[in-house]
């Protein structure tokens, strides 16, 4: 598309300068940043409790051979039908334990919307919250958001105790450098919009596992 | 009918519609609850306050600087940036480039902007049809009605009354079961998402220094319209700017915790253009920055601060009149005490009567998470209502009168003295509340007070002697 026609862009900026002239009143000097948040002592507990909490299915295992026995029960819940994965060598290394699903692997297009699950990796997951941080490099954009039921496959060392270490994570490792859509995923898709009752599986999956290997 | 007669009339019919105060307070109750355990999460929510309002003024007192930086950034990425001095022309650039890629069928994530320029008629008008995906807006959207509330649009409805919508509308819809009614709603709504060519949502955030957009959302519908269509347009007020990525970090859980009560909510998601090498998402990425009024408020001294708001809504559930009127009889995009002090700014003195709708009891700036001083700010709308001439001619005698008989104790008690033998007189002959009253606008609807047969003055030297 040729870049377009915007002769309001020099407009409104005028204006936004014009306003900007005008003194205004009570523009003191910022107060000292105080913390608000209590500090996470113990990532591992807060994280599972996070979880209980916004209805994330928490499945912790001592090593990905576990988790993909992890993984392969809860497909064995799931109706018949293909899967889609990420392409990632660590769960090539697992798609051993699923036989007899079809797999689609990630890197040609998004998940059909038929797909009974998705499994992908996640660049953090956030204690305080009890949040799975996902960018394009976890299966695209669609791979969290489609399917009724996505399963994110973590280790430990991945765990970050709060929203400020996610926030400088993603900007040390460059995210959003190499990505166009990161997502910090709170529990599963959800609204309250009638009555303020708690539906979940509103538009996205009704169901969000999180396997995490390498725990005690 | 003036605005403001509408307005009174709708607020009187609503107040007194107790099924409708019912579902209200239900809903707000809930709110209530859900922000007090929000809040317990902070070991100092004013100190999270405090940070979120410095961040935003730090954004608003160099809006220039971080406009263009974000749409540098954007550019950067390979999206376009498009200003919009009007609502009109932003409707007109989303409708062109509806038109100029084919586009018949929109979704749409839970936008107030577009509320604010209409932008749904315009898409239809241009032969598109629109879905919207929240929940909430969906809903409202089938009854042909606008938002009730920024962040909870169907707030007014029992789940009888969306049964009901949902039974007429939908077909194949028996129970009020909310499981089941959000599963009416998906179905219809999936087939939308997979089969739209353009998608359209607001932005909570432009973050400056990364040329991305921030999306808040619970119901993952925001994550499909920027997902699957051919085309995303986002549009945004210009004040939505904020300097970094790391701000997110305070506002995030700020937004939630006096949106919903929530530590953060389901989905918070970062936007760009896609990027070459990735596998899916839109081939075009739009934004539009909407001016609609907002620069005007910049060159205001004392509400230049009203551009912090990040419509979470808490005012509106803090506020004694949204609590007991409700949303629609606002008659406005944005409802309650940011809708009072805002919308006189955007669509002028038409709306100033707004600002007269409130108890000034200060309910609003202590929800408000970005600290703005809601009712201070109502109180000067009234009084720049005034100088610009907005009073009636009994108004301006009453008060020219009340101030002559303030200047001096004698004339006090002469106007005291006549007003209570005229009233007694009057309520005597039964003719309280009627047109000869000069209290008709309280009695008309209230019983007559009992009027004292002396005043203050003569009580007071009788027991207290002379002085």
């Amino acid at each position: 598309m040729e870049p377009t026609e915007n002769p309001s862009r020099e407009l409104v900026l005028a204006r936004i300068r014009t306003g900007l002239a005008v003194p205004v009143h009570g523009s003191g000097t910022p107060a000292l940043p105080r913390p608000f948040f209590p500090p996470v002592l113990n990532p591992l507990d807060r994280f599972r409790l996070e979880c209980a909490a916004n209805h994330t299915e928490f499945v912790p295992t001592r090593d990905p051979e576990s988790s993909a026995a992890a993984i392969a029960a809860v497909l064995a819940e799931l109706p018949t039908g293909e899967i889609f994965v990420q392409d990632a060598p660590q769960l090539r290394a697992m798609a051993g334990k699923w036989s007899g699903r079809s797999v689609t692997w990630s890197g040609k297009e998004r998940p059909k919307e038929s797909v009974q699950a998705t499994i992908t990796t996640a660049e953090a997951l956030v204690a305080a919250t009890g949040s799975v941080l996902v960018s394009t490099a976890s299966g695209g954009r669609g791979a969290s958001v489609i399917p009724p039921v996505h399963i994110v496959v973590a280790q430990v060392e991945q765990l970050l105790p709060d929203l400020q270490t996610a926030v400088g994570f993603v900007r040390e490792r460059g995210i959003l450098e190499r990505s166009s859509y990161l997502c910090l995923i709170t529990g599963s898709s959800r609204t309250a919009d009638i009555e303020k009752i708690l539906v979940l599986g509103a538009h996205g999956p009704r169901r969000l596992v999180v396997v995490l290997s390498g725990c005690p | 009918m003036s605005a403001a007669s509408e307005f009174l009339r709708s607020a009187a019919q609503k107040a007194a519609d107790l099924n409708h105060r019912k579902t209200l307070r239900h809903a707000i109750d809930q709110y209530d609850n859900a922000v007090q355990r929000g809040r317990s999460r902070f070991s100092d929510w004013e100190a999270a306050r405090q940070r979120s309002h410095e961040i935003k003024r730090e954004a608003v007192n160099h809006l220039d600087k971080y406009l263009l930086q974000f749409e540098q950034n954007v550019k950067a990425r390979g999206g376009y940036v498009f200003w919009a001095e009007t609502a009109g022309e932003a409707r007109n650039y989303v409708t062109d480039l509806a038109r100029k890629h084919g586009v018949r069928r929109v979704v749409k994530a839970k936008s107030m902007v577009t509320e604010e320029i209409h932008l749904n008629p315009a898409l239809e008008k241009a032969g598109v049809e629109v879905f919207e995906t929240d929940l909430g807006e969906f809903i409202v959207q089938l009854r042909n009605e606008p938002p009730y509330h920024i962040v909870t649009p169907a707030m007014h409805l029992s789940r009888g009354d969306i049964a009901k919508l949902f039974h007429e509308k939908l077909g194949n819809v028996d129970s009020d079961d909310p499981q089941l009614l959000v599963a009416a709603a998906r179905e219809v709504l999936r087939s939308a998402f997979f089969s739209a060519d353009m998608g359209v949502s607001g932005a909570n955030f432009l973050v400056a220094d990364s040329g991305m957009i921030a999306l808040t959302t619970n119901e993952g519908n925001g994550r499909l319209c920027t997902s699957l269509p051919r085309i995303h347009v986002a549009l945004a007020g210009i004040e939505k700017v904020i300097p970094r990525f790391e701000d997110l970090a305070v506002l995030w859980p700020v937004l939630s915790t006096a949106g919903t009560g929530q530590a953060v909510t389901c989905y918070n998601t970062l936007v760009g253009p896609r990027r070459a090498d990735e596998v899916d998402g839109p081939e075009e990425f739009h934004i539009v920055l909407l001016d609609n009024g907002r620069s005007q408020l910049l060159a205001d001294p004392e509400q230049r601060e009203v551009l912090h708001c990040i419509r979470c809504g808490a005012c509106l559930n803090a506020c004694p009149v949204f609590r007991t009127v409700g949303g629609h009889a606002y008659g406005t995009t944005y409802q309650g005490p940011i809708g009072s002090v805002l919308t006189p700014h955007l669509r002028g003195q038409e709306f100033d009567h707004l600002s007269s709708a409130s108890s000034l009891c200060g309910a609003c700036t202590q929800a408000c998470p970005v600290k703005i001083d809601l009712h201070h700010h109502l109180l000067q709308n009234r009084r720049n209502a005034v100088a610009e001439g907005d009073r009636s001619w009994s108004e301006r005698t009453g008060f020219r009168l009340w101030r002559w008989s303030v200047l001096g104790p004698g004339r006090l008690a002469f106007l005291g003295g006549a007003g209570r033998t005229v009233l007694r007189i009057l309520y005597a002959l039964g003719l309280g509340g009627t047109v000869l009253d000069p209290l008709r606008p309280w009695t008309k609807i209230r019983a007559v007070p009992k009027v004292p047969s002396r005043s203050f003055r003569s009580l007071w030297k009788e027991s207290n002697g002379a002085d």
